[in-house]
């Protein structure tokens, strides 16, 4: 009675029903004692340890390590009083189960010497890629954790073992191929291209134009295949302009690219310059092009002594440029480990607000999302067509060109849709992400490391509370995907670019994430979505209407209230099922009984007395 | 007093501009005794255009040329601008105005006069009489009885006519404790929680003063509640200032329980912010809210800088700490600050929200606001003379009744099935609570209301509400009955800024009201083919 409760209680009758029902992917309280195997998982150690729970206290358990997962079982169950602030009696006899991929593991680190005294303050803390960190105590004797360590850090970084990550290993079977999910040919297809102005182009067949691009392109149809590799010349990585997205109707488009090869002298490139001028030739209802260039405009012009910079008005006659603001990686990376800081494990409590701004996290997604709004609101008034880039054209550029497509174009708020979407700009357009995630790899403080991705899924996150029915995923597809970004357990997000993953012959030998989730769309689905054709999406992207995402990055935290599934989507799919059942019922006994019910419109007609005739306002 | 003195001007030619999503409109301008009409001209087809002149907090005109502007901030936080033709015709109308809209007399505000069809007087007002919730408790428990010793008010001024108190105490005795207790408010019940046997209580104050007085009576009846909970029954008195202010108030008179002269109660205090500070923190968050011109850099800065989320947190884990007490300890808990009709009642019934899945409903809410709020003495009238933008000094003014609404919608934001009513009916409370056309909030207690006639001469809010074409905007269509107490979360990344209330004139609201049509879509359907069939669905609730 002393202190103010300061947690929740979970007490929704749903509420507990779906705790005990569904596993938190995360921390998992279960009554089974089978370790989860998946095909191709193979057991290399298991020893009893301590997990230091930063919730709960130290608890006593098991840890299975595998090629894929520590997992780790509680051998003491929790007695209620450990939990007093959950809800004892779910809890109560119930081993708590750690079930960890070990491609999340960004860092392994001895804690205390030979000599530490203190309990539990000898082992190992792994940090983690999801806003987590786990620690371990050891025994001293026997090199307990010299082996764990050893073990872990060969499983956890196999590339520097020279061993395969998991993904080449998983023998899973899915009834669909993800693989399948995106083809170019079609997606420009269904986008109406080629047309009169747009080509489909082989250029790259063999990665020899860009290695990084795709292998097929879309471009002006009055640019000729010469001009291409004139204009490659001029721009950062051999990254062209090569059209993303057209609108269906007023035929302007997006394009993306890297920055053109400035440099400190300014130098220009006749073939780059009417090269552009091609684009905005493709929709002759404009007169200038729009180049958003999604740097601030300082760093932009700090980019000509490394041999880039941007479009000059001198060179460019018919385009107009604007600057985004948005930051580098180094400052995204950053302002995540910010975030982190303020909610694990311990959420800042005293300072709530002025914490979270100072860590500028938000203030990030507005940009980003403000630039996004820019671009879609250029192309879809038919104003002008947009080119968007940043340095080199595969982290700013693709926040920016697939939200923009996500806002105009509702095919992409479709779980496929937004799967091509992810495919398509992200994946094939070259988007880092091995070297941003680092998958299997040990140099946790490598600086190409950046939460350019999980910003993007955050933005969508944001967009969707906005939204509630204009997409057909829900928020555990979005944490799916961003589980599934550094587990390795799928082959999707491997490796920097398409000729990377072509090399490997990623799509023969990995399993898609797409299998997973389209195999079991239901569990992916929102309940409240409504399909709409042709209806753009702005999202506010001011500060007042922006949250932090607390249920993916405080969600390791017992406290904060997380449900999943979400209590209100199971229970409007209870209504829509009750409803269903209601029908069926009421057309079997209309059936059955079909001269007694003649009246089945019952429904009590409200009393025509109402109030004053006149819109009242109060 | 003639209205028609105060109306400078019969009409002008203007154009109303309503913020975003809402077109202009254009027509006659007129203002009447009560109300500011607009009636566009014979060829337009949209309605007429009515503001309660009530509902204007501050108003602003600005001349230029032949023309003029009037800027109108409403209580419920809209800001309306009326471009009128004439400089004359703008002044006399702003003059019109101020006068009308601040006119103190109870009763010829626009209550009293307000007939709308279909409603008959005093139709509604029986719904929720004392009487009412005592049969509930004396179902429960025979240890309470309702007592009429405030029946002409005089033994308790800010009292209902009828109270609940231990049957052990007899009325002389009620009448001593309510001379011990500031503005004569006795400990009475407000809540007795079934599954635990024990009860919430609420007072103001003891008036122990520099000299330490005692009362036996008062010491007597608190004894009396213990004995009547269960044999050894403790009891916690949540004082709402700090243990610091408790003390200082002795030297105006006040005070607090002396431990030795209440035995089995022990004192605990949670300073909550009230009167002055608590609206300088609502006109700061009001003016955070409206300011659409500087950059918003600093926004979330800004928002703690206000301050109301602390006081959201500060309510709900005082009323957590009240009812924990009660389900966990099987304590019983007084709770009082100074007056009591303040921080009390926002405790005490937000308690009972997280106990009592009964004030859960429809029905339920309605009763608790009108016991623990109405009939229970929180000067309305007072607290909500003036809203945020007000450019008086606030002498009483003071946001409490917003601040529970405000807690309110956070466990229902929690408790996202748990309450039966949405949001709807809580923007309707804060809208009737500083101006309606209705008499519900009128006056500040139950002794000025009587002398009023409130209760015959106006209609009440509640028949307003629970006509049946309000129940979709009111209702929340995936409630379900949760019979366990909902206990919240206070953490601050718990609590969010109620963007309903307070963004509610500044953003697009149509995307969630599209999800919300969509649930009372399938939820009608359902009772459509449930209606046609005898079977009735197991999880409606049975009131």
């Amino acid at each position: 009675m002393a202190s103010a409760p300061t947690s929740k209680y979970n007490s929704h009758s749903l509420e507990n029903e779906s705790i005990k029902r569904t596993s938190r992917d995360g921390v998992n309280w279960d009554l089974s004692e089978a370790v989860p195997r998946l095909p191709g998982e193979t057991h290399v150690a298991d020893k009893e340890v301590i997990y230091i729970c930063p919730f709960n206290g130290p608890i006593k358990g098991r840890v299975y390590i595998t090629n894929y997962r520590l997992y780790l079982r509680s051998l003491e169950t929790l007695s209620s009083h450990w939990h007093f602030e959950a809800d004892a009696c779910v809890f109560q006899d119930s081993a708590l189960i750690l079930d960890v991929p070990l491609g999340v593991i960004s860092r392994i680190e001895k804690m205390g010497g030979a000599t530490s005294r203190g309990e539990n303050s000898y082992g190992l803390d792994i940090t983690c890629k999801d806003m987590r960190n786990l620690r371990f105590a050891l025994k001293q004797e026997g090199h307990s954790r010299r082996d764990m360590f050893e073990i872990l850090t060969r499983h956890a970084f196999p590339l520097a073992h020279s061993l395969p990550i998991f993904a080449f290993l998983n023998e899973e079977k899915f009834n669909v191929d993800g693989w399948m999910v995106y083809n170019p040919v079609e997606e420009y297809r269904r986008q109406g291209l080629p047309n009169h102005h747009w080509r489909i182009t082989f250029i790259n067949k063999c990665y020899e134009l860009c290695d990084t691009y795709p292998s097929l392109l879309v471009v002006p149809y009055r640019a000729s295949d010469e001009d291409l590799r004139r204009v490659a010349t001029f721009r950062s990585r051999n990254r062209i302009p090569v059209l993303s997205w057209i609108h269906p109707e007023n035929k302007t488009v997006i394009v993306r690219c890297s920055q053109p090869l400035v440099g400190m002298s300014g130098k220009r490139n006749k073939d780059d310059e009417k090269y552009l001028d091609v684009i905005r030739e493709t929709n002759r209802q404009i007169s200038k092009l729009t180049i958003y260039d999604a740097r601030p405009n300082v760093n932009a012009v700090a980019n000509k002594a490394t041999g880039g910079g941007y479009e000059s008005d001198d060179a460019y006659h018919n385009a107009e440029l604007f600057f985004l603001d948005i930051h580098n990686i180094h400052v995204m990376r950053e302002s995540l480990k910010k975030v982190k800081d303020i909610v694990y494990p311990n959420v800042e409590e005293s300072h709530w607000l002025s914490s979270l701004e100072s860590t500028h996290w938000l203030e990030h997604i507005k940009l980003v999302l403000t630039g996004a709004i820019q671009v879609a609101d250029k192309v879809s008034s038919g104003k002008s067509s947009v080119l968007v880039h940043c340095s080199d054209g595969w982290d700013r550029t693709a926040q920016l060109t697939s939200l923009a497509m996500l806002m105009l174009d509702s095919f992409y708020r479709s779980i496929e849709g937004f799967e091509i979407l992810v495919q398509k700009e992200w994946i094939s357009f070259g988007h880092k992400f091995a070297s941003r995630i680092g998958h299997g790899d040990k140099n946790h403080a490598d600086a190409d490391r950046s939460p350019i991705f999980l910003q993007f899924i955050d933005c969508v996150w944001q967009m969707s509370k906005q939204f509630p029915t204009a997409f057909e995923f829900n928020e555990q597809f979005l944490i799916t995907i961003l589980d599934h970004l550094y587990s390795c357990r799928f082959g999707t997000f491997l490796y920097n670019c398409e000729s990377a993953r072509e090399r490997q012959k990623v799509t023969e030998r990995t399993v898609s994430l797409w299998s997973l989730i389209n195999s079991n769309k239901d569990r992916f689905k929102n309940p409240f979505y409504t399909k709409e054709i042709n209806r753009v999406l702005y999202p506010v992207a001011s500060m007042r209407h922006l949250e932090l995402w607390v249920n993916y990055y405080i969600r390791w935290n017992p406290r904060i209230k997380q449900q999943q599934p979400n209590p209100v989507e199971q229970r409007y799919l209870e209504l829509l099922a009750l409803r269903d059942e209601y029908i069926k019922r009421l057309e079997e006994l209309q059936l059955a009984n079909s001269a007694k019910l003649s009246d089945p419109s019952t429904s009590p007609s409200s009393p025509s007395q109402m109030m004053p005739h006149v819109q009242t306002h109060f | 007093m003639e209205f028609s003195e105060l109306i400078r001007t019969g009409r002008a030619q203007a154009e109303l501009l309503r913020g975003p999503g809402a077109p202009p409109l254009r027509g006659t301008l007129c203002v009447t005794g009560h109300h500011l009409l607009l009636s566009p001209g014979p060829q337009a087809t949209s309605d007429l255009w009515l503001l309660l002149l009530r509902s204007v907090d501050s108003i602003e005109k600005r001349v230029a040329g032949d023309s003029g502007t009037i800027t109108l901030r409403c209580k419920d936080l809209r800001v309306l601008q009326l471009d009128i033709e004439g400089v004359e015709a703008t002044l006399d109308i702003a003059r019109s105005i101020e006068a009308l809209s601040s006119l103190e007399s109870v009763i010829t505000s626009f209550p009293f006069f307000y007939r709308p069809k279909g409603l008959r007087l005093g139709d509604a007002w029986h719904f929720h009489p004392p009487e009412h919730y005592y049969k509930r408790v004396a179902r429960e428990t025979n240890a309470w009885r309702l007592s009429e010793v405030n029946e002409d008010f005089s033994v308790c001024p800010s009292y209902p006519r009828a109270v609940i108190v231990p049957r052990a105490v007899d009325d002389d005795a009620l009448a001593r404790s309510a001379r011990f207790r500031q503005g004569g408010r006795f400990p009475v019940l407000s809540y007795h929680h079934a599954p635990s046997g024990t009860v919430l209580l609420r007072s103001s104050q003891p008036l122990t003063g520099p000299q330490k007085r005692r009362c036996a009576e008062d010491e007597e009846l608190l004894r009396a509640v213990l004995a009547g909970a269960r044999p050894g029954a403790r009891g916690f008195i949540v004082d709402t200032r700090s243990a610091q202010a408790a003390k200082q108030a002795r030297m105006t008179g006040g005070g607090t329980e002396a431990k030795a002269a209440y035995p089995g109660w022990k004192r605990l205090h949670r300073p909550m912010e009230r009167g002055r500070p608590l609206q300088e923190s609502f006109v700061r968050l009001v003016e955070a809210c409206g300011d659409l011109e500087q950059s918003m850099d600093r926004w979330l800065s800004r928002l703690e800088g206000c301050r109301w989320l602390a006081h959201v947190k500060e309510a709900l884990s005082t009323a957590c700490l009240a009812a924990q007490g009660m389900e966990r300890e099987g304590a019983c808990i007084l709770v009082h600050g100074a007056e009591g009709t303040d921080s009390t009642l926002l405790v005490t019934s937000l308690a009972q929200l997280i106990l009592d899945p009964l004030s859960r409903t429809m029905t339920g809410f309605q009763e608790l606001v009108e016991r623990e709020w109405i009939q229970a003495g929180h000067p309305f009238q007072l607290r909500c003379a003036h809203s945020a933008f007000s450019h008086a000094r606030p002498k009483h003014e003071a946001p409490t009744f917003l601040l529970f609404l405000d807690c309110v919608w956070q466990l229902g934001r929690q408790f996202p099935l748990s309450l039966e009513f949405g949001e709807g009916l809580l923007l309707a409370l804060f809208e009737h609570a500083y101006a309606s056309p209705f008499g519900t909030f009128l006056c500040n207690s139950e002794k000025e209301r009587c002398l009023c006639e409130v209760r015959t001469r106006t209609h009440s809010l509640w028949s307003g509400l629970n006509q049946p074409k309000e129940q979709r905007k009111l209702r929340n269509p995936l409630y379900v009955l949760n019979p366990l107490a909902i206990w919240p979360s206070v953490e601050p990344q718990s609590l969010r800024l109620w963007q309903g209330l307070f963004l509610r004139w500044t953003r697009p609201p149509e995307p969630s009201e599209a999800a919300w049509e969509k649930v009372w879509q399938i939820v009608t359907d359902k009772e459509k083919t449930e209606g046609s069939q005898p079977t009735v669905s197991a999880s409606e609730p049975q009131p």
